[in-house]
């Protein structure tokens, strides 16, 4: 296309190119005609007053007459020259004109020899007039005059040999050395009429590249279906193309004048001039946006681009602003917005709504699932345990859907606090199995894991919302498989990531239904089966894992249903501290030194083991562990430990809530609890710190400072010694 | 849409018709030019010896040049300039004189005139009235520009015209001869054409002369 454009170009150029080298060749055989007709008149009354002057009579004795040189100047010479002038003006420029004109001038010269009796000077007007006539750069219409001179010579030695030659018997030698003095200057005038064609030509070709380049610029510039407009140094509107002054309601000659801090919004105005400034000051181009005023008042949202326009010296010229109107775009985002925002807040409304919906039925909830729990430990006939078994499940499944919903609500409001670290993801998994194992086995089905990576291996997510989806997924695998069927759970290494796979030999997903798989409240039909189940466990897994920074999906199995999920493999905290050649601990067990109890309450075996490493060999303190938030306290509470490191996130209570039944028991209140927590955010510290807690240390655990918070609270008196690994 | 077309047409007739005109005029115009830029003068009756009955001392030393000229004759200007020319290229072997015509009854400037100033600036050439015209019959000149060299002992060796044609400067069969018979004492040519205005009035005029080699 291009290639095509561009030969169509030079086609175009080219015919402009042979349009321009004729018009002005034209203008030249005009303007050298008008020189020749004037010229014409000129030598006519010349030739007069040199007659009168040389020869005004001529003499018989005493007597004396008018000479004919005189009448010979004013008719012949007028005939000579009257019909030339006259083809200038009836055929000016035209071919016949200059043959014409190049014939009379060379008539002239005899004329003129004539009068002045063949004076050698007078010689010199038929050379003087041959470089007159290559004035046209035609070398053509030397022939004439030259033809014209040889002819005058030729029949003049035919007819007074004596005239021309000074002997009665004229040797053609004579005529041939005559013609060769006009032939020699011929040739250098050929020449130069040949190389100034040349030079026309040139000019004729550069000019038309130049003017068919100026008018495609212009026609772009004119048809561009964006705004353009050539504004001045001083913010004046030059020229606007047609799409401009629609945007802006103005017409190219209402614009050209119009200072552009006219026509813009009046809070624009300065940052206008700010562009203007930095443009002028080297900056080579600006985008931004920028309302303009239109005609009838209405405000034009704009997205402009301007630039300088530099001289070869690098001065300013003036500026180039293209114009593109965004005003749909602006009331369209708007309008966005104005819905997200509106949406945003119905769903917030909506999670509030079930948030608080949810709790207000939990309390009735309470009340009959512990009634009901009740009435199943009395004696009660079989029919009547039957119908308290009934609402005791009811009451159970509308319990788990309001912790799903209660779960959703939280984090699309963002409430939901996640503790995203190092996990171990074999540790995690045996878990999940461990709960899961005794379920599949009422129905007979056997879970196999496939373990293609070190069951040491950490990923990066929060480890009890780790196990709530795999628990989810895994539990959904045992509800939709067949009775004696197995599930298979692979764990593998996808580049970056670890993905967990787990598969089953159900019936499968039906293909029309897959893109709805991850919707809340959608079972896919399954709702008719009988098998029971809230239709938000696979919502709120995948808003679980992508919360967690991982990936959920599923994968169309031969056979059968396959979940999988991804996160990213990171070092573990003890590998970490090995690679980032950290301080590590040099046992430091100093004669007669108290031994001191740290309790440690936290559900993550690798964080687990990573202070195990740093205390290990630490003979002066002695650590106590609990994986469970109700467990520690009730460790606190026996042990009266020197200080507690407490993780937020535990699988029974939070964190905080530890904190908080500690600092109100007495016998714990004033044990130091030093938080350990992924979560760094100044508002989180503030808030613990302001519920009790001595300190907060934030993971992945600074191994310097958590040494020396615990010594400050285990050892004021004798500080811990660090070395480098 | 006629009408654009027959004005070109017309004008393309007019130009035809004006060039043909203009070839016709100026051909004839310069034809009658040459004519009478190439007509001879009239000569009288040429004495092969220095006529006794003048004036003017015969050759005694040396070669005589004699010219006979009109005043007032423009076509005269250019015999003198060869006459110049003659007069350096023999340098001293002749001496010249120009009988300029004189009437009567004539105003006294009328022979004294630019040309007849020009002739008496030109070194060995003496300058003499010849009122009425008669030192002119006697030599048998009736056109002015007619030339005469005679040897030291009176005979004529060559008489005519020193100019191509009337008026008309440069280099000329009558100036060679003179110069060669001169210097060389020899010469093929011995009578040339004389190109200027008469002497004679047109009462007294005589038979146009032959061109002679």
């Amino acid at each position: 296309m291009f290639k095509l454009n561009s030969e169509s170009s030079g086609q175009e150029s080219s015919a402009h190119a042979e349009a321009l080298f004729e018009a002005h060749r034209h203008e030249i055989f005009c303007k050298t005609d008008q020189l020749f007709a004037r010229l014409m008149i000129v030598q006519w009354f010349a030739g007069i007053l040199m007659a009168l002057l040389i020869s005004p009579h001529t003499w018989t004795g005493q007597t004396s007459q008018v000479h004919i040189h005189v009448w010979a100047a004013v008719f012949l010479g007028g005939a000579i020259s009257l019909f030339p002038i006259w083809l200038t003006h009836a055929w000016p420029g035209a071919a016949i004109t200059r043959y014409i004109i190049a014939t009379a001038q060379m008539l002239m010269s005899a004329l003129l020899i004539g009068l002045t009796g063949g004076r050698i000077e007078t010689h010199f007007h038929v050379f003087v007039s041959l470089v007159i006539l290559s004035f046209y750069r035609d070398w053509r219409v030397l022939i004439p005059a030259t033809v014209v001179v040889g002819l005058d010579h030729f029949l003049r030695g035919i007819y007074w040999p004596f005239s021309v030659y000074g002997v009665l018997n004229a040797s053609p030698w004579r005529t041939l050395e005559h013609a060769t003095w006009v032939v020699f200057e011929d040739i250098f005038l050929v020449i130069s009429c040949l190389r100034s064609i040349r030079e026309m030509r040139s000019i004729a070709n550069r000019t038309a590249e130049l003017e068919v380049s100026e008018r495609n610029f212009r026609e772009t510039f004119e048809e561009a279906p964006i705004g353009m407009a050539v504004v001045g140094l001083d913010e004046t509107f030059l020229h606007a193309n047609a799409r401009l002054c629609q945007l802006l309601g103005y017409s190219d000659e209402e614009l050209a004048g119009l200072n552009t801090e006219e026509i813009t919004f009046p809070d624009d105005i300065e940052e206008a001039r700010q562009l203007a400034k930095s443009l002028l000051n080297g900056t080579k181009r600006y985008t931004g946006e920028k309302r303009y005023i239109q005609k009838n008042k209405d405000v034009l949202w704009a997205s402009r681009t301007a630039s300088v326009i530099r001289d070869k010296d690098d001065q300013p010229r003036h500026f180039l602003i293209m114009v593109e109107d965004i005003t749909q775009r602006k009331k369209a985002a708007t309008a966005l917005q104005q819905a997200k925002d509106e949406a945003e807040r119905a769903n917030n409304a909506k999670s509030e709504f079930l948030s608080r919906m949810s709790h207000e039925l939990r309390t009735p909830l309470n009340a009959i699932l512990g009634f009901s729990q009740v009435l199943e430990r009395q004696e009660l006939p079989l029919v009547q345990r039957e119908r308290v078994g009934h609402i005791y499940r009811a009451g159970q499944h509308l319990l788990s859907l309001i912790n799903e919903v209660l779960e959703i609500s939280r984090i699309e409001t963002g409430r939901i606090q996640l503790s995203v670290e190092p996990v171990c993801m074999g540790d995690a998994l045996s878990e999940v199995l461990d709960i899961i194992r005794p379920l599949a086995s009422q129905r007979r089905m056997q879970i196999e894991r496939n373990d293609f990576v070190s069951p040491e291996t950490n990923i990066l997510a929060d480890r009890q919302r780790l196990k709530q989806v795999l628990l989810n997924i895994l539990s959904n695998a045992v509800k939709y498989n067949c009775d004696g069927e197995r599930i298979a759970v692979t764990v593998e290494q996808r580049t970056a990531h670890l993905r967990l796979s787990i598969s089953d030999n159900g019936p499968g997903i039906p293909p029309d239904k897959r893109n709805r798989l991850f919707g809340a409240f959608d079972r896919l039909g399954a709702e008719v089966t009988g098998t029971q189940g809230t239709g938000l466990g696979l919502a709120l897994s995948k808003r679980l894992t992508e919360a967690m920074g991982g990936k959920i999906g599923e994968s169309q199995p031969d056979k059968g249903a396959s979940f999988w999920v991804e996160f990213p493999i990171v070092a573990s905290p003890r590998e970490r501290l090995v690679s980032a050649g950290r301080p590590t601990l040099v046992p430091f067990a100093a004669p007669g030194r108290e031994v001191k109890t740290l309790l440690y309450i936290e559900d993550n075996v690798s964080n687990l083991t990573l202070i195990e490493h740093l205390l290990g060999d630490e003979q002066s303190i002695k650590l106590i562990s609990a994986m469970q938030g109700l467990l520690g306290l009730e460790l606190a509470s026996r042990h009266r430990p020197d200080a507690i490191l407490l993780d937020l996130h535990l699988p029974d209570i939070t964190g905080a809530e530890v904190l908080a039944r500690l600092k109100a028991d007495a016998r714990t209140s004033t044990i130091p609890v030093i938080v350990l927590s992924a979560d760094a955010t100044k508002s989180q510290i503030d808030r613990l710190l302001a519920a009790g807690a001595s300190d907060y240390l934030t993971k992945p655990l600074d191994v310097e400072r958590f040494l020396k918070v615990i010594d400050q609270h285990l050892h004021a008196r004798a500080p811990l010694v660090c070395a480098t690994a | 849409m006629k009408q654009p077309h027959k004005r070109p047409l017309r004008r393309l007739y007019t130009t035809a018709i004006l060039a043909v005109v203009w070839i016709a005029t100026v051909g004839m115009g310069l034809r009658t030019l040459m004519s009478y830029e190439n007509a001879p003068g009239r000569v009288g009756a040429i004495r092969n010896a220095w006529p006794a009955a003048s004036k003017i001392s015969p050759p005694i030393d040396r070669d005589v040049l004699v010219m006979l000229a009109h005043p007032q004759c423009p076509c005269t200007r250019a015999s003198m300039d060869e006459l110049g020319k003659i007069m350096a290229h023999v340098q001293g072997k002749v001496s010249a004189c120009v009988l300029f015509l004189k009437p009567q009854f004539a105003p006294p400037d009328w022979e004294n005139t630019e040309l007849r100033r020009t002739a008496a600036k030109i070194p060995g050439v003496t300058v003499v009235s010849d009122v009425d015209g008669i030192e002119a019959r006697k030599f048998g000149a009736e056109t002015s520009g007619h030339t005469f060299l005679y040897d030291r002992n009176g005979s004529l060796l060559f008489n005519g015209g020193i100019t191509q044609s009337r008026g008309h400067s440069g280099d000329n069969a009558g100036e060679n001869a003179i110069v060669a018979l001169v210097n060389d004492h020899h010469s093929v040519l011995a009578r040339t054409f004389v190109f200027g205005c008469s002497l004679v009035d047109k009462a007294r005029k005589g038979n146009r002369a032959q061109c002679l080699n």
